[in-house]
C-alpha cells in the first residue's frame, strides 16, 4: 500500500527479531571457534582464518536451512508465523553470512596468485588443463549467485516493480542454490574431512527439509482439491461453505475452490463477505488476517481491502476481488468465479436479512 | 459439520490479530521463546560436532610475529633456497626454501645471487624440522650478499644416489603445507596448492613411510630440475609414482617427472 522505501525496513519488532538471529549466530560461532581452534591432541592448532571459512560456510548452509524450513513449519503450526513474517530478514542475514565466506575463501585460497581470484575460481585454479574430480568451488559460486540476486531483490521496491508473480518465481531459486549448496559442501568439505558429523549434520538437515515440505505439500494439496460440499440448489459454480455463524467475528474461514483458488470468507458481526484470498502485496492469506477498521487486513504486511469491494482505503488504490455469497436455510455458498476488480460481492446479513449487490 | 471438509478453519479465534510488522501475539512469543533453548542448543551442538571432528591440521607454523634473519649460501635451482650451516643439524647445514609472500615465488628475480654468501630476512615458516622463509615480492631489500667467500660445501654439495622407490602421497605446495594453512590439503585447498606451484612455490611430495611416520620430499623431474604447471592436474589428489630419490645437503628429493604419477582410488 505504501510507497515510501525504506533501506531496511526496521521497527522495534524486527529489531528483537533480528536481535535474536545475531544471538543465535553469536552463539554458534563461539562454540564453533572455542572448539575449532583448542589443541589437537597432537598439540597441533588449526589456522583462525581456514576455521572461519569452515564456520561460516556452515553457518550458511545451515542458516538456510532454517529459513526454508520456517515455510512449512508455519503451515504446521500457526505459533511459527512470527518467524515466516520476519523471513526476509533473515534471508537477507544468511546471505551476509555466505558472502563472508565467498569474499573469505576467493581472497585466501584464490588470491595473490598468477591468476585473477575470480578467474581461479571458476577453473579451480587450473585453465587449460585436465582438471580431474567435481569444481565443487563453481557449485558454491552458482548459489551464492543466487542468494545475491535474492537478496539485492528482496526489498519491497523490486517486489512492486518487479511484480509479485516475478519475484516470487525469481525468489524460489533459492531451492536451486540450496541443491548447489548440497553439491557444494558434499564435493569440497566432505571429500577433504573424514569424521562423520559434517556429514551428518548435512545430509540430516537435507533430510529434515524435504520431509517438511513433502509433508506439508502433500497437506497443502489435499486442501487445494476443493471443498467437499454440497454444489447445492445455486448451480456447479456455487460451493457450500458452511454454517456463517461458526466463523469468529471479525475473522474468516479460507476456502479452497476447485480451480486451486482460495477464497476468504470474513464476519463483521451479522454480515459476511467473501475475497480472494491471495494479497495484492505479496499473495498473502488474507483469510489469516481479520477485520480492522472494518478492513480486510493482511496478516503479513497490514495490506488492508474494503471487504464489499475489494478496494484498498485512499490513497490507496489496490484492489483485490470479491466473490458472491448467498444463504439457503442457513448454509453459506460462494460463488466459485470472482467479480470483476473493483465490484461489490453480493454479501449475507445474517439473522434471516439477506443482502446483495 | 461446521464447515464443509476441505475448508480452512479459522485461526486464533480469540487471539490477537498478529501483522507481520507488528508485535507477535504473547501466546505466539512465549511459544516460540519456550523454543529458542531448544534452537540455540541444536545449532551450538552442530557448531560443536562439527568443529569438534575437524581432523587434525598437522604441525607447522607461520610465524608472522617476528622478522628472523640468516645467513648462508643462496641457491637459485631448482627452486630459491638459503644454505646455512649447521653443526647440530644433519649432515653440517639446514636448508631453508625462499618463498615470496602471496603465490608468485617465479617473480622473484635473484640469479644474480645464485651460489652467493647472502644476509637474509624475512618470516619463518616451520614444520617440525623443515624451515622455509618468506620475503617479500615487490623489493629486494631482504637479502643482501655478504663479504668473503661462499663456502664450497654449501654452495653445490653432493648429491648422494638414495635408489628408486615407488610411493604413494600426496603433492603439496610447500609453502601452506609447512604452516601457512592448517589444514592445507584435500579438495578444499586444491585449488590454492595448484595457484602457489604454478607460481613457483616449490612442490612436495607428502608420504608416509612403511612404519606410519611423516616424509615430505622436495619435488624436482627426473633431472633434477624444477616442477610446476605440468603437475597441477595431480596437486592435493592421492598419487603414487616410481622415482629417485637423491639427497641434496640435508633435503632428500624425488626426482621423477609429472607422467610418472598416477591418481590413486581411495
Amino acid at each position: 500500500m505504501g510507497h515510501k522505501y525504506q533501506a531496511v525496513q526496521w521497527n522495534g519488532n524486527k529489531i528483537v527479531y533480528d536481535v535474536y538471529v545475531v544471538l543465535a549466530a553469536g552463539v554458534f560461532f563461539a562454540v564453533f571457534f572455542i572448539i575449532g581452534l583448542a589443541p589437537h591432541g597432537s598439540g597441533n592448532v588449526a589456522d583462525p582464518i581456514v576455521l572461519a571459512i569452515r564456520a561460516l560456510g556452515v553457518a550458511a548452509f545451515a542458516f538456510l536451512t532454517i529459513t526454508l524450513a520456517i515455510g512449512p513449519l508455519a503451515r504446521l503450526s500457526p505459533r511459527m508465523r512470527p518467524l515466516l513474517y520476519n523471513r526476509r530478514h533473515l534471508g537477507v542475514f544468511t546471505f551476509l553470512i555466505a558472502l563472508a565466506h565467498f569474499g573469505l575463501a576467493t581472497l585466501w585460497y584464490h588470491g595473490g596468485g598468477p591468476l585473477n581470484p575470480l578467474v581461479s575460481l571458476l577453473v579451480s585454479g587450473q585453465p587449460g588443463d585436465p582438471f580431474p574430480g567435481v569444481p565443487f568451488e563453481v557449485f558454491g559460486l552458482g548459489a551464492f549467485a543466487i542468494l545475491f540476486v535474492m537478496a539485492s531483490t528482496s526489498h519491497d521496491f523490486f517486489l512492486n516493480n518487479l511484480t509479485a508473480g516475478v519475484w516470487k518465481l525469481l525468489h524460489m531459486l533459492v531451492y536451486a542454490a540450496y541443491g548447489l549448496i548440497i553439491l557444494h559442501v558434499a564435493y569440497g568439505y566432505l571429500v577433504t574431512e573424514s569424521g562423520m558429523a559434517a556429514p551428518a549434520f548435512v545430509f540430516g538437515s537435507f533430510a529434515a527439509l524435504a520431509g517438511l515440505h513433502l509433508a506439508t505439500g502433500l497437506a497443502e494439496v489435499g486442501k487445494d482439491g476443493g471443498m467437499s460440499g454440497r454444489k447445492g440448489p445455486l448451480g456447479k459454480e456455487w460451493v457450500e461453505i458452511g454454517d456463517p455463524t461458526a466463523i469468529p467475528d471479525k475473522r474468516a474461514v479460507i476456502a479452497p475452490l476447485p480451480r486451486g483458488d482460495r477464497v476468504a470468507v470474513f464476519r463483521d458481526g451479522a454480515h459476511v463477505y467473501a475475497v480472494q484470498n491471495a494479497c495484492r502485496h505479496q499473495a498473502g492469506p488474507l483469510g489469516e488476517g481479520a477485520l480492522i477498521d472494518g478492513l480486510v487486513t493482511c496478516p503479513w504486511h497490514g495490506w488492508q481491502y474494503s471487504p464489499r469491494n475489494g478496494v484498498s482505503p485512499a490513497p490507496f488504490s489496490e484492489r483485490i476481488a470479491t466473490h458472491d455469497l448467498r444463504l439457503e436455510d442457513g448454509v453459506l455458498f460462494v460463488r466459485s468465479k470472482p467479480n470483476p476488480l473493483g465490484q461489490d460481492g453480493a454479501y449475507v446479513a445474517l439473522g434471516g436479512v439477506g443482502s446483495g449487490a | 459439520m461446521t464447515f464443509s471438509k476441505g475448508a480452512i478453519e479459522p485461526r486464533h479465534a480469540d487471539a490477537d490479530i498478529f501483522v507481520g510488522w507488528a508485535g507477535a501475539p504473547g501466546v505466539d512469543r512465549r511459544f516460540l521463546l519456550g523454543l529458542l533453548p531448544l534452537g540455540l542448543a541444536g545449532l551450538g551442538g552442530g557448531a560443536y560436532a562439527i568443529s569438534a571432528g575437524l581432523e587434525d591440521p598437522g604441525p607447522g607454523a607461520w610465524l608472522t610475529g617476528a622478522t628472523h634473519e640468516v645467513e648462508g649460501v643462496f641457491a637459485r635451482a631448482p627452486y630459491p633456497m638459503l644454505r646455512l650451516a649447521d653443526a647440530s643439524a644433519p649432515f653440517g647445514m639446514r636448508t631453508a626454501l625462499i618463498v615470496a609472500e602471496g603465490k608468485c615465488t617465479s617473480a622473484l628475480e635473484l640469479d644474480r645471487l645464485n651460489g652467493a654468501p647472502v644476509r637474509a630476512s624475512g618470516v619463518l615458516i616451520r614444520r617440525r624440522a623443515r624451515s622455509i622463509l618468506e620475503v617479500p615480492l615487490t623489493h629486494t631489500d631482504w637479502i643482501e650478499t655478504v663479504a668473503g667467500p661462499a663456502d664450497g660445501r654449501l654452495a653445490a654439495p653432493p648429491e648422494v644416489d638414495l635408489g628408486t622407490a615407488a610411493l604413494s602421497g600426496t603433492i603439496m605446495d610447500s609453502k601452506c603445507f609447512f604452516g601457512v594453512m592448517k589444514p592445507a590439503r584435500g579438495r578444499t585447498h586444491k585449488a590454492c596448492a595448484a595457484l602457489c606451484i604454478r607460481g613457483g612455490i616449490p612442490p612436495s611430495y607428502w608420504v608416509r613411510t612403511p612404519d606410519g611416520r611423516e616424509a615430505v620430499l622436495l619435488m624436482t623431474d627426473a633431472r633434477g630440475g624444477p616442477l610446476s604447471e605440468e603437475i597441477l592436474p595431480l596437486v592435493a589428489d592421492p598419487v603414487r609414482a616410481e622415482g629417485r630419490l637423491v639427497r641434496v645437503g640435508d633435503l632428500i628429493q624425488f626426482r621423477a617427472d609429472a607422467s610418472a604419477f598416477r591418481r590413486r582410488e581411495v
